[in-house]
Parts: C-alpha cells; structure tokens; sequence
C-alpha cells in the first residue's frame, strides 16, 4: 500500500479492491452525463474514489429548487448562475485536486455523444430523460462501453448495469421510450433526495467494480426501489426482446445515435420562441397533462393545443408532440424546459 | 383469493393512490382485464390496443420478466404477485 496516497486506505484494505483495484481506479476514464442529483452523487463518490479522469456533460444552469438533492451546489452557485458542469468541477477539484475534472457545458446529442464519451472506461447515466438515455445505450453498444443506467422520479428509482457483451441492454428490457407527456418527471412530481441518492450509490458501486477489474461482481438484474413504499425488488432480466432479437445488442442497429429518433429543435425567427419537434407516436392526453401542469403554472387547452405558462415562459404543445416553447431563444433551455414539463 | 398487483407511481391516479390492488383471473390478461373493471383505463396504460404489453412497460410475475414467460397468457395463482413497472425519466 506504501506507494498509494493515504487517503485511498481504507478502500485499498477492502480485499477486493486492493493495491490492484485502487491502481486500477487511479488510471480510469469516467464520463457522467448529466449534473443534477444523480451526477453530483456520482461525482462526488468517484472523486473521493480517486478515479483517474473524470467528464462532467450538463446543459443546464442551477437553480434554487436544485439544492435540495444536488450535493455539490451551494447557494453561492445559485446565486453567480453557474452552469451546474462548472460548479460541480470547482467542487471536485477542491474535494480531490488529484482527479483531472473537465467540465463540458453541452446538450448531449447524436452528433456529439460518440466524441464526448471517446476513450471512457464507462458512462454513468445522471440524465433527465429517455432521449439522453436511449441515445447512450446505442453508443454504449457501438463503442462496446460499459453504462449504467439510474432513474428516480418520487420515491422510486430503477437501475440496471450495462455490459456490452455480457448482459442485457436498455432496449432489451424497455424496447422504445415512452411518448411524451405520458410519464412523470421531477419537475411534475418531485423526487426525495433518499431516492436518488440510493439508485446514484448503487451506480457508483457498479462503476467501482467495474473499474477496478471486478466484472463478475456486477449486479445483472434491474433494481426498482421505493423508499416511501419500503419496497426493493431485483428483477430478472434477459438478453434480446421475447419472440425476436434487440435491436441494438443483437443486430446493431442503433436508431437513436443515427438520428432518426431525434426531436429536432428550431428557432422560431423573431419569435423569441423554439419549436420542438417531438413525434409522440400517440396523440397526448392533455387533460392527463394538464392536470400534472395545473399545480405549477397556468394551463389551457382545446382540442388542438395546450399552453402551460410558467414564470416568463410558455410552452405549448399540439396532441402530436410537437412543441413551442416561447420566452427564450436559447435551443438548449428550450429542450430542457420541454423535457421537464412535458417529458422525454 | 385474488393475486396482488403492485401499480407504480405513472398509474395510481388511476387507483386512487393504491400501491398494491388484487385482481382475479387465471392469466395476466384475465387479471389486467378485472383491475380495468375496477379502475377503469387501467388496462389502456399497460396495453397497446392490439393486446400487446406497451413497448415501455414490463409486467413481471414474482421476479420474472412475462415475455419470457407466456406473456400475457403466462398462468397466475392467487399465491404469485404482478408487477408494473415502467421505465422512469427522472434524474
């Protein structure tokens, strides 16, 4: 152990990491996307972890209504407007001066994700939707990169371990996303910092193993967890769809990262406004939506449109999917404002 | 003697908030079909209109994943539990 800082001590006594192990962590590449609750977890434990080299990806900025699960944010943050990447790399460095922090203030999307996770050992899910996620399962897949996928919306959470190769992928389990509108997201029902904290933790153990050399010790089933209801289930998972094979791990086609999955986004010139272009698949049930909406802001709608207006903001979304979010020219807020009330 | 059916958060407006209901039935279909009887639309959120399970929902029987059983026709007692399980956004 003597040439080992003696900070790592007590996870190099642990015996299966090891002198090994920790020498293993010291040299390893991680990519987090996404810098919200369950990124900031991650970073922090990986950083305290001693991991070699650590890419922080977030598109967003904190807000107050963050510091209630974001660990790494203070209300200084808040208050200089800092990208969430920025002030959880300042964080980091000063947690653990030895870990290379790069923070990348960018929207992950398919024409820059293969770029952005190049050389990592593996990729822990932080994000806020089925896009991001989908898109990483794919690349995960192609570039034959470990990922592991976490979720959490209010007292639950769902997790699972991504071995290309070795075990079942997303699309093995959940074969499309949901269309959106449909499902809850933090910013419609909330979410208990025990939640995500719990899944952000049982991600980081799987990284830790996967790191340091400890493949066989990966947990190969899905967890679903509920920390209201005192619920915690291992789900059996298996490789392929039933009666057909995966699209992704089985016959490498990876839809998301080629594109044609993408919402397009456009500004709307001279409107102060972005159009979102989200095929639902089925038309959305406004007055389900609505009635998730109504708690937040204001909510109106016909047959043909559902306006949500919130603070400077209006989103308005048609039964297809498609969506105008007015108040900002900025795509990248406008995504993220449109993945936190409506979804996906 | 009805089989347990856990519902997650995506459906409890539906239940009136109920975590665990209990339907009666032989099969998953039958059981889905008598939890839509009780609390109707139940059955629309689980299935596409074909009568096949929604690509984005699993449905598992104690631990295991139904495709891989019988699917919707895989057989139930009264002593296994169902449970829904959506794929979740959240982060």
């Amino acid at each position: 152990m003597s040439d080992l800082p003696p900070r790592y001590s007590r996870q190099v006594l642990f015996a299966e990491i090891g002198t090994a192990g920790q020498k293993r962590l010291l040299g390893s590449r991680v990519v987090i996307v996404g810098c919200g609750a369950l990124g900031t977890v991650q970073a922090e434990a990986l950083t305290r972890a001693g991991i070699g080299r650590l890419r922080l990806i977030d598109r967003d900025f904190i807000e107050e209504s963050n510091l209630q699960r974001q660990t790494l944010f203070t209300e200084e943050d808040v208050r200089e407007g800092l990208p969430k990447a920025v002030a959880a790399r300042r964080r980091l460095q000063a947690i653990n001066a030895s870990v290379a922090v790069e923070d990348r203030v960018e929207d992950l999307n398919y024409r820059n994700a293969e770029s952005l996770v190049e050389g990592a050992d593996c990729i822990l899910d932080g994000t806020d939707n089925f896009e991001a996620r989908f898109l990483l399962n794919d690349l995960s897949q192609k570039r034959r990169i470990p990922w592991i996928y976490g979720a959490a919306v209010g007292s639950q959470g769902l997790t699972m371990t991504i071995v290309p190769g070795r075990t079942p992928c997303l699309r093995c389990v959940f074969e499309s996303p949901p269309p959106p509108g449909t499902t809850p997201t933090c910013d419609t029902a909330g979410v208990l910092a025990p939640a995500v904290n719990l899944v952000a933790s049982l991600q980081v153990a799987e990284a830790l193993k996967i790191l340091s050399g400890r493949l066989e010790r990966i947990n190969r089933s899905l967890v679903s967890l509920d920390v209201w209801q005192n619920t915690w289930r291992r789900l059996e998972i298996q490789s392929g769809l039933a009666g057909g094979d995966c699209p992704a791990c089985h016959l490498g086609r990876y839809d998301f990262l080629e594109g044609e999955r993408e919402s397009s986004t456009a500004i709307l010139c001279g409107r102060d406004s972005v159009q979102i272009n989200q095929p639902s698949g089925q038309p959305l049930d406004f007055p389900q939506l609505g009635h998730r909406l109504e708690l937040l802001g204001s909510v109106s709608y016909n047959r043909f449109l559902l306006r949500f207006r919130l603070k400077e903001f209006e989103i308005a979304v048609f039964p297809d999917g498609r969506g105008i979010v007015k108040g900002t020219r900025d795509p990248q807020e406008a995504r993220s404002l449109y993945s936190r009330y409506i979804g996906n | 003697m009805p089989t347990s059916v856990r519902i997650p958060v995506q459906l409890r407006t539906l239940t009136g908030g109920q975590e665990v209901i209990t339907g009666t039935g032989g099969s998953v279909l039958e059981i889905i079909e008598d939890i839509d009887r009780q609390y109707p639309g139940l059955k629309d959120r689980i299935c596409e209109s074909e009568g096949k399970v929604r690509r984005f929902v699993n449905i598992f029987l104690n631990e295991e994943d139904i495709r891989f059983l019988e699917n919707l026709q895989t057989a139930v007692t009264e002593k296994d539990e169902l449970s829904i399980i959506p794929a979740i956004a959240g982060g």
